[in-house]
């Protein structure tokens, strides 16, 4: 079974989307900051990774930098997310896979989630 | 975040909001450091208020954090808050960030919480942090558990140089535990009078300086929010303590100025011009208006009569107002009565006094103001206050009131307007061997002398002038539309 990390300080918004995922027949984890993430995700060494980009403790970039610099993680894709422009996001890291502005449609990352891990 | 010298007792600096208003009404800004409750119902503006003030730190250099408990999503949050001017994307996330600290608090209570405030405020090292969600905190919490947060959050704020914003909709007539703790306490409201709903600010408590006491009337617009404190509280000048001046200032009618003994009204004067609808008040602003010039120029304030109107009619005067415009000698201002608060308008009105150093002004009914206030009480003391400001930066004056029917000779004197005005002309109708005949009566000059009587008053091509003593014993035609006074009928839409 595929594995997604979902990373949001908003837990509700968090808790909801693996729920939707586990429906959808992935194993979901949730994490409210960057640095419970990280620990997870070395755990659980995800395929796809749900960040959100501003958390308290370690933040959704500074998540995915430590990420990409781990080569553990070569492999997992990493979906990034914020109800902030991407061109603002863009300009302090480009390093992840994609990006979903908040609000986003549930079609629409079920439908980014599939193509990048499949089902 | 203080400064001082050998001799004197550090002070505390304040930090600027950006908000306009609210540095004023608070002396000159929150304290630096300090925590301050900012309360009010949902809806009343707390969000905005906050965001503001941060986004007005980040704005001047600094840094601030935005923290969330059961309040708005920050997706969400940040959609409504990007129709606004001050929002500005590229503070994020270096110098601004929205977080959730729900979880924390969830989990480990306000311990928990307390630790993401300042392990926040010394990473990001935030000069401003917002806490959305007073009362998710306090849920559970006993009162004895709240103060030691707010006193451990105080002692932290002094020591990161962070002033603490703390939001709750809590019941704002209740006194909490948390009142007695913080440095301040802002209360923000939006009430319902009939169909019309104003909004209001009051600073309930602060410590360390005198705010200005009361309720302020606040919009929020595309700019956010903007406070306009009670003119009563910012300008309270006494009548009998402002220099008057025995220089005279043409009313723009010289057969008008040949009855007053300085042939003129004094500068810096208020008068009032009272009469029923259509005797000639407007046209009479228009001629003390049209004397202004580019050295003392003039500004017209209608709330009645647009601006197009306005002109139009002063051109079938032969006064016509376009070239005066043009060389900056006129101004004319409209506002639709009703639409802002009277302390919005007398600002905008004193802005644009000081902007072009005006010097002559015409208030084009008063009764504009009263339909504007949703607390007819304070109107008489408003006015006062108001056009004493007025008379102390040199401005002569000059306001139009419309009657309630004139069935006899005692006229009716509206909102204690006796008390702010210098020169009182009466305008009114006679009925006369079979003409209606317009009438002028000089009730009352301040410290000068005039020419007693009725006096026949001609209104044609020319503008307005005097025709003369009136001897007759017309019969005086009540006005058509009575306005009222805060104890009579709704006023009049129209003059």
């Amino acid at each position: 079974m595929k594995t997604i990390l979902v990373v949001d300080d908003e837990l509700g918004s968090a808790e909801v989307l693996s729920l939707i995922l586990e429906e959808e027949g992935y194993k979901a984890y949730c994490a409210v900051n960057g640095r419970q993430a990280l620990v997870q995700a070395r755990d659980v060494v995800p395929d796809l990774v749900i960040v959100d980009y501003m958390m308290p403790l370690m933040n959704g970039l500074e998540l995915s930098r430590e990420l990409r610099a781990d080569p553990k993680f070569v492999d997992t894709r990493i979906v990034l997310n914020s109800g902030l422009p991407e061109a603002a996001i863009r300009e302090e890291f480009d390093g992840y896979d994609a990006f979903l502005r908040k609000p986003f449609k549930v079609e629409a990352l079920l439908e980014l989630v599939e193509r990048f891990i499949g089902r | 975040m203080t400064s001082s010298t050998s001799d004197n007792l550090p002070t505390i600096e304040r930090l600027h909001s950006a908000v306009p208003g609210f540095d004023q009404i608070l002396g000159g800004g929150l304290f630096r450091t300090g925590v301050y409750i900012i309360q009010g119902l949902p809806g009343c503006g707390k969000t905005i208020l906050a965001n503001q003030i941060c986004y007005g730190h980040v704005a001047e250099g600094g840094s601030a954090i935005y923290v969330t408990l059961l309040a708005e999503s920050h997706s969400r949050m940040i959609q409504h808050l990007s129709t606004l001017s001050f929002f500005d994307v590229k503070a994020f996330p270096d110098r601004l960030a929205y977080i959730s600290a729900f979880h924390d608090l969830e989990t480990e209570g306000l311990k928990g919480l307390m630790s993401v405030l300042r392990r926040e405020m010394r990473a990001r090292k935030v000069g401003v942090l917002v806490l959305d969600g007073l009362v998710a905190a306090s849920e559970g919490a006993t009162d004895l558990d709240l103060k030691k947060f707010i006193h451990e959050l105080q002692s932290i704020a002094v020591l990161q140089d962070c002033t603490v914003l703390l939001l709750t909709s809590g019941n704002i007539h209740r006194m909490a535990a948390e009142h007695t703790m913080v440095d301040g306490l802002v209360e923000l409201e939006d009430k319902l009078f009939e169909a019309r709903s104003e909004r209001s600010i009051q600073v309930r408590k602060f410590r360390g300086a005198g705010p200005l006491r009361g309720k302020h009337s606040m919009r929020i617009d595309n700019d956010g929010i903007t406070v306009f404190p009670r003119i009563e509280s910012l300008y309270c000048i006494a009548a009998g303590d402002i220099t008057t001046s025995e220089t005279a200032v043409t009313s723009g009618i010289p057969s008008l100025d040949a009855l007053l003994a300085i042939k003129g009204v004094p500068a810096s004067s208020a008068t009032v011009v009272i009469g029923s609808t259509g005797t000639g008040k407007t046209t009479l602003g228009l001629h003390f208006l049209h004397a202004s010039t580019p050295e003392e120029p003039g500004l017209h304030l209608g709330f009645f009569e647009g601006r197009d109107r306005l002109r139009s009619k002063a051109r079938s005067m032969s006064m016509a107002l376009e070239p005066l415009e043009a060389s900056g000698a006129v101004e004319l201002m409209w506002q639709s009565p009703g639409e802002a608060t009277v302390d919005e308008i007398a600002e905008r009105l004193l802005a644009a006094v000081s902007r072009r150093g005006v010097r002559r002004l015409v208030i084009d009914g008063l009764s504009g103001f009263l339909e504007s206030t949703v607390y007819p009480e304070r109107i008489a003391r408003f006015f006062s206050c108001l056009v004493n400001e007025l008379r102390n930066r040199g401005v002569t004056v000059l306001m139009t009131l419309e009657t309630r029917d004139v069935v006899s000779s005692v006229i009716s004197m509206p909102w204690g307007v006796s008390g702010l005005v210098d020169n009182l002309f009466f305008l009114r109708f006679v009925h006369d061997e079979g003409h209606v005949e317009r009438l002028l009566t000089i009730i009352k000059m301040r410290d000068s002398d005039y020419q007693a009587g009725l006096r026949r008053l001609r209104i044609d091509s020319q503008g307005m002038h005097i025709a003369g003593t009136y001897r007759a014993d017309g019969d005086i035609i009540p006005s058509a539309q009575p306005v009222s006074s805060p104890e009579g009928p709704a006023p009049s839409p129209s003059k």
